[in-house]
């Protein structure tokens, strides 16, 4: 175990231990919870506390638990006792008792007996609670947990348990039946790996006791005419071979083989998705996948006999494995590319389409009527198109997809949407017709569009692409949901394109193309519609961000409307859209006014009002968006040393400062703190203290002129009066933060050796937490050995005094207890047990008033 | 046909947590609400939608997602399930849910994230573009989702924007009230709906069996308790969440400090009062008429005695009353001021809401005094704490005032205790002779509908109809005889020549033809000319002909005889009619066999 697990093992172990005090509250806990006359328990005390027993049974596997701790097999006996316990504490119960018997030991400990009445056919399941789905629930959940050991195993199969969950695998509840379902797959997996004394082969098949069971009840089902029984069992193989890849599912597999192949040509039971997951499964086990001959034929008779809906799934995780049979991949993207296909062939005179797939392995006439058919085209080509992109997601793909003709495709069907195209063919026009304006498809297609930018080999069709895309983006009657999409496909093809010209030097077209995305995002950054705002701003800065380098870029967006047209949106009613403009604005200003070539360099005043609208932003906007987006945009700036084209760096700093410090959004406080902190570094570096920020010094000889000189800029700039302000905020991620950028501050003044023997002396810093902090701030109680301002209290300005504090306050300790996540309370067992004492006797009142 | 209904709550019983449900109808699948169950701080805390990917992918068979109003239980799953999960398709909800649903989801997300430092939690871009794939709706509109799926918003009460909603497919439908209030309070209205006479109403039933006591006195001792606080000096802290509850306790407190003429001051934290104000503003037809006819002179929403709250506010001297965020004092300022004010008697604290198991809230309302904080420090707990509850649900009598105006033909209760429900559910089965469902989560409720499916007649047809009969009466069904035809999603009764001219077909006339072994050693002509005779005498109503060809014919019944090929004593008669003889070939076959 490596050091780090280990440390992480103990901590967790540390953390939910059974402490004296849990050992004291927890008999009046299970007192309180088994009493009848008790109002319920909140549902979610009952989970927390089931957690809390899980860790506490995972750490420790001997029967101390429960010896320890006789209250709990009490709390069982009482429980069956009760003429009429309430579902939720039965369901606990049995949860618990399974959870307890997870090891042997303590198996053995609870004894069968016990074990007997609460999951034997005596027990709960012969009884009236029976019907309620959360006791049936707690009873496979119970069972599920204590299946760790062959005791179990043999108290299960004996008792006829088996039989029960065989039952619930077709519950009304569903939870219920996929539990039960994941139940038994877990029982064969562990009867097998538990029991079977020799490997298991096909010839020498000797399949442990109640792995046969579970084995005889697979093929009887999958016999039987009953298409439930059917499916139930093919849900369960598919999730066993998923999850489980031993050799022996080949053995398994080999003796229901034939009768699966069956259930591909009838059409009475009516599982083919279930079908095709189930043999996907197989695919990407390694125990079939290496398999030659019969199981790839059947994938490959699948993909031909299912519908195209139904073979999708399959085909597409097929086509994602990089093992399996060159035939089988062609069938496979067959099925996917087949509608694509097929929309190319509408779209085209008969004899100018140069398709996409050989026709000798297509069979176009059952894609051809589905895609005629009102009620499936739109979900085919989704499905296609979804797949498509799931496929194009992939770095490495195992398989080559015919690309340009793809993005023709593509091209087409959103040419099919916005009625672009209504072709002559009786298909295409067809198809046109239910196209036009679906919403679904064009979403899909742009999906997929933006996905093949990253692909090479399209370049022929980016002028027809772009009068498409352009199309979308100038249309009234493009949703704002499809020019979001719009925007994404754009934004890639135009990096695209600009590689492109770069390389054919084909500077022409790409300044037209420019021209006219500005021109319509001109328009849509005056749109009534908020969403429709917000993406053109986002565009922009997508924009910005990946082609600033570019002149041709630069030099169409400037003399376009669309910077000013952003500025003015930086006073736009909603909130998203104004934080929106000002990322925008900040990413703008490093073409224009930070950029030494740039035409509008020379306009200081539009700067230095550009800056004065963030700047007010960020003091009066009633909302955190705008506000978080200017602190974010005024580091950004800070990095990229624009901020001293502006004014005076650490003016700017300390306005930003005070701005901030009081912000009520604690976002805007920690994007403050990290301004500061990207501040503070490069003034370090500036000062040559340090080459790398935040490095140690190495050696007190570092001219003390330097860090006095230091000192007094981060006075100067307030820096410390905020940060150790922050160090006490109400919202920990201040605090944290704050106490991260001083502990990288100390060490350039106070080398970790001087350090150590300067706090090991005198006044000893032990017990000073935020709690002593916060009086000492407020107080000035530091007075004694620091300088106060006016107020009596500490004076931040005071260079000298700031270096004493740096050195006594034991930041390391406050480090640790700000990490100490501020929930640790509410999350510990002794509070949770304490929660449900506390509630025993209350009235129901509080309990029912949710909302 | 039938219409099923799934909730996908947190465990497998009746829980009350958080709200998701799915309704499939005539073909199409909508989930109604997409809440997150905030008592939890792991992915329990989200439904677990895998078993609806096992349908396939998400976007393609869900056909839309609907909120009914802005509350988290109801909303709080939906930017998780848009952009991690994956759902890319409409999301339904009305236009103050749309504008107020971000800002409670961005005030949960910053206190998840302050409080745990949580990682699998959505970020506030993927709350905007979640919001960003919102429809919004307005009451009484009916918004087609697709050409055969439409929904309407029906006013809900409860909070600003709750909606019920009605799903419609054909004639099937569904009513989803999410949860509603019908009584007025001091600021909405109470819920309505017309006579939809839907085959579902899913209705929550949070108080199945409270009937809630007078709101008045809960308001008359919730002012007593604030005002006995601040006149002996003490402060009082109201933890809120941002949006909702808060505004009606304001307008209880800003009315009374003015007519009890109070001085001491009011604060509400965090900026919210302005943005609340806003969205009032906004939002005004959708309030009571009260608020709305004195909006004229006055903006109840701007408050005179509520100022904005600043952190050194919570030092100063003297009573006062504090608004802050967050509701269930388990971070940020709410647990700060609480830390402050705790260990003074005078002071008070009022929860209006639940509190989830852990927090401090929990804590105090429990009854516990003594606390662990942070560090091991102890809080000693010695300020009043008082629970005050004014959400806004409908009671028992509300919930069948309801069905009583939807009339709905099966009723299915969510969102409520199990034992609760099981009385309602009788009192509504005995009142209304509906059947009544209480689903468990992760059970389907099938519901079988009988839907009357609509079909136009032809005028010619009817025209035709008529001249034979007497004239359409409501009162008197009468059978009517033509061709169905589906074109365009519709049904037409229309007369067979109309049918076949507007499908392109042509006629084709079907003919039944037998073959009769007769024992005759005669002649055929003579065998034909015997038969002839015979059937003339027996069937003397009815046309029968000798033609020349020699076959004979009765009415559009054919005969002809030839000798059988083997057995020259032996003649087969082919007999052929057409499908429109009726009973005639029965006695026509009679007599050729006897």
């Amino acid at each position: 175990m490596s050091v780090q697990l280990s440390w992480f093992v103990a901590r967790a172990r540390r953390r939910f231990a059974m402490s004296r005090e849990c050992s004291l509250l927890l008999p009046r806990v299970c007192a309180a919870l088994a009493d009848p006359r008790q109002p319920g328990s909140d549902d979610t005390c009952l989970e927390k506390l089931l957690d809390w027993f899980r860790h506490l049974a995972a750490f420790d596997p001997t029967e101390k638990l429960v010896q320890d701790n006789p209250c709990l097999t009490e709390f069982i006996t009482s429980v069956l006792a009760l003429p009429e316990p309430s579902p939720s504490i039965l369901s606990f119960t049995l949860r618990l008792a399974g959870i307890l018997a997870a090891s042997e030991n303590r198996f053995q400990h609870l004894q069968e007996k016990l074990l007997v009445r609460l999951f034997g056919r005596d027990g709960p399941l012969n009884s009236a609670m029976w019907e309620d789905a959360s006791v049936r629930s707690g009873w496979v959940e119970g069972v599920h947990s204590m299946m760790h050991h062959q005791p179990a195993l043999h108290f299960l199969c004996n008792g006829g348990g088996i039989d029960v969950i065989f039952t619930l695998q077709g519950d009304p509840s569903l939870f219920v039946a996929s539990a039960a379902s994941q139940l038994l797959v877990h029982v064969l997996t562990f009867s097998v790996e538990a029991e079977a004394t020799k490997p298991l082969s096909t010839k020498d098949c000797d399949w442990p006791a109640s792995a046969q069971m579970i084995i005889k009840h697979i093929e009887d089902s999958l016999q039987s005419s009953s298409a439930s029984h059917i499916k139930q069992s093919l849900k369960l193989l598919t999730s066993l071979f998923g999850s489980c890849h031993a050799t022996w599912t080949e053995v398994l597999w080999l003796g229901i083989a034939k009768q699966i192949e069956s259930f591909l040509t009838e059409e009475t039971v009516q599982a083919q998705h279930m079908l095709a997951n189930l043999l996907l499964n197989m695919a990407w086990s390694p125990v079939f996948c290496d398999t030659e001959g019969s199981f790839w034929a059947l994938v490959t008779s699948a993909l031909e006999r299912l519908t195209p809906v139904q073979a999708g799934p399959l085909a597409v995780g097929i086509l994602r494995l990089y093992k399996c049979p060159q035939d089988v991949r062609i069938q496979a993207l067959t099925v996917l590319l087949q509608p694509m296909d097929c929309i190319l062939r509408a779209a085209s005179q008969p004899l100018e389409y140069t398709g996409l797939l050989d026709e000798s392995v297509s069979d176009p006439i059952t894609v051809e009527s589905l895609l005629s058919s009102k009620s499936s085209c739109a979900s085919l080509l989704c499905q296609t198109l979804a797949h498509l992109e799931e496929l194009l997601s992939l770095i490495r793909l195992p398989v080559d997809l015919p690309y340009t003709s793809l993005l023709r495709s593509l091209i087409t069907i959103l040419q099919f949407c916005n009625g672009f195209l209504s072709p002559a063919s009786p298909l295409g026009s067809t198809i046109s017709r239910i196209l036009i304006n679906c919403f679904r498809v064009q979403r899909s297609a742009l999906d997929v569009l933006a996905a093949l930018s990253e692909r090479k080999g399209c370049d022929t069709l980016i002028g027809s692409l772009f009068d498409v895309l352009l199309a979308y983006l100038e249309s009234p009657n493009t949703s704002p949901t499809v020019l979001k999409k719009t925007f994404q496909a754009t934004s890639k093809w135009l990096v695209r394109l600009q590689e492109l010209s770069c390389s054919n030097s084909q500077w022409q077209q790409t300044e037209k193309i420019l021209e006219d995305v500005f021109l319509v995002l001109q328009k849509r950054l005056c749109s009534p519609c908020w969403e429709v705002r917000d993406s053109s701003l986002e565009f922009l800065t997508v924009l910005i961000k990946c082609l600033r380098d570019q002149d041709e870029f630069r030099q169409s967006l400037l003399s376009s409307e669309v910077p000013r047209l952003t500025e003015n949106l930086l006073e736009d009613p909603e909130s998203y859209v104004r934080a929106s403009a000002v990322t925008a604005v900040g990413h703008l200003a490093f073409i224009t006014y930070f950029a030494p070539e740039s035409p509008v360099i020379g306009n200081q005043c539009n700067k230095e009002n550009t800056v004065a609208k963030l700047q007010e932003i960020l003091s009066t906007d009633s909302e955190g968006f705008p506000r978080r987006a200017v602190i974010s945009i005024f580091t950004k700036w800070l990095r990229q040393g624009c901020t001293g084209q502006l004014e005076d760096t650490e003016q700017f700093v300390s306005r930003v400062i005070q701005t901030v410090e009081h912000d009520l959004d604690w976002e805007v406080r920690r994007g403050g703190l990290e301004l500061v902190e990207v501040f503070c570094s490069q003034t370090v570096c500036q000062l040559g203290l340090s080459e790398c920020p935040y490095a140690p010094v190495s050696s007190a000889v570092s001219s003390s002129i330097h860090q006095n000189e230091l000192l007094q800029i981060f006075c100067r700039a307030k820096v410390f009066s905020f940060l150790f302000r922050s160090l006490c905020d109400c919202d920990k991620p201040v605090g944290q933060r704050a106490c991260d950028i001083l502990l990288g501050l100390r060490d350039n003044f106070y080398p970790v050796s001087t350090l150590k023997d300067s706090q090991g002396t005198g006044d000893s810093p032990a017990g000073r937490g935020i709690a002593w902090l916060q009086r000492t701030l407020g107080q000035g109680s530091l007075a004694q050995n620091f300088p106060t301002d006016d107020g009596n209290g500490v004076d931040f300005q005071d260079p000298e005094s700031m270096m004493i504090v740096l050195g006594t306050i034991d930041l390391e300790e406050l480090h640790d207890e700000l990490n100490k996540s501020s929930d640790h309370m509410e999350k510990s067992p002794q509070s949770l047990l304490q929660d449900i004492l506390a509630t025993v006797g209350t009235t129901e009142e509080n309990e029912a008033d949710c909302y | 046909s039938y219409l099923s209904v799934f909730c996908l709550g947190p465990g497998a019983g009746q829980d009350v947590g958080r709200s998701c449900i799915l309704v499939s109808i005539a073909g199409k699948n909508v989930m109604l609400d997409c809440g997150m169950h905030m008592g939890y701080n792991d992915d329990r805390r989200f439904p677990d939608f895998s078993y609806i990917t096992q349908n396939g992918r998400l976007t393609d068979f869900l056909d839309c997602v609907i909120i009914s109003h802005f509350h988290l239980d109801h909303c709080g799953a939906l930017p998780y399930f848009s952009e991690m999960v994956g759902y890319d398709g409409p999301i339904y909800m009305t236009h103050p849910t749309k504008a107020i649903c971000p800002i409670l989801l961005e005030d949960y997300r910053k206190i998840t994230v302050d409080k745990k430092g949580e990682t699998n939690f959505f970020t506030s871009q993927m709350i905007k573009d979640c919001m960003k794939k919102v429809v919004a709706v307005h009451l009484h509109q009916t918004v087609q989702v697709d050409e055969e799926l439409e929904i309407k918003a029906y006013y809900a009460g409860h909070v600003l924007g709750a909606a019920m909603f009605q799903i419609k497919v054909g004639c099937e439908s569904v009513v989803y009230t999410g949860d509603y209030n019908m009584t007025p309070d001091r600021h909405l209205g109470a819920a309505w709906i017309d006579k939809c006479r839907p085959d579902l109403l899913i209705s929550e039933s949070t108080y199945a069996t409270t009937i809630r006591d007078s709101k008045r006195c809960r308001e008359r001792d919730f002012l007593k308790k604030v005002h006995e606080t601040v006149e002996r000096g003490g402060k009082v802290l109201i933890p809120v969440f941002a949006l909702g509850r808060a505004q009606e306790l304001c307008i209880l407190l800003e009315t009374f400090w003015e007519r009890m003429n109070l001085k001491a001051p009011i604060y509400f934290s965090t900026g919210l009062t302005e943005k609340a104000n806003h969205y009032y503003k906004l939002f005004i037809t959708w309030t009571n008429q009260k608020i709305r006819k004195t909006f004229v002179q006055r903006n109840m929403f701007e408050f005179k005695h509520i100022k904005a709250f600043d952190r050194a506010f919570a030092d100063n001297p003297g009573p006062m009353v504090v608004f802050a965020t967050p509701g269930m004092l388990h971070a940020g300022q709410s647990l700060q001021i609480f830390r402050k004010w705790a260990g003074n008697e005078k002071n008070m604290v009022i929860m209006p809401g639940y509190c989830v198991q852990g927090t401090v809230g929990h804590k105090i309302l429990s009854g516990q005094r003594k606390l662990e904080m942070e560090g091991r420090q102890i809080l000693e707990v010695k300020m009043q704490v008082e629970y005050m509850s004014f959400s806004a649900h409908a009671d028992a009598k509300g919930i069948m005032q309801l069905i009583r105006q939807a009339e709905p033909r099966n009723v299915l209760l969510v969102h409520g205790e199990a034992k609760k429900m099981e009385f309602l559910k009788q009192k509504i089965e005995q009142e209304f002779h509906v059947n009544c469902y209480m689903p468990a989560n992760g059970e389907t409720t099938t519901i079988f509908t009988n839907p009357s499916i609509p079909v136009d007649i032809s005028l010619g047809l009817l025209k035709r109809e008529t001249a034979i009969g007497l004239l359409p009466d409501v009162k008197k069904p009468k059978l009517m005889h033509g061709t169905l035809i589906m074109k365009d999603n519709s049904f037409r009764l229309v007369s067979p020549e109309q049918a076949l001219k507007e499908l392109g077909l042509a006629e084709h006339q079907l003919r039944f033809t037998c073959r009769v072994h007769i024992q005759d050693p005669r002649k055929e002509h003579e065998t034909v000319l015997r038969v002839y005779n015979h059937l003339k005498g027996v069937l003397k109503d009815y046309s029968v002909q000798h033609l020349p060809d020699g076959s004979i014919t009765v009415e559009s019944i054919l005969i002809q005889a030839t000798a059988h090929s083997e057995d020259q004593g032996t003649k087969v008669l082919l007999v052929s009619w057409t499908y429109q003889v009726g009973i005639l070939e029965n006695i026509l076959f009679k007599h050729l066999c006897s």
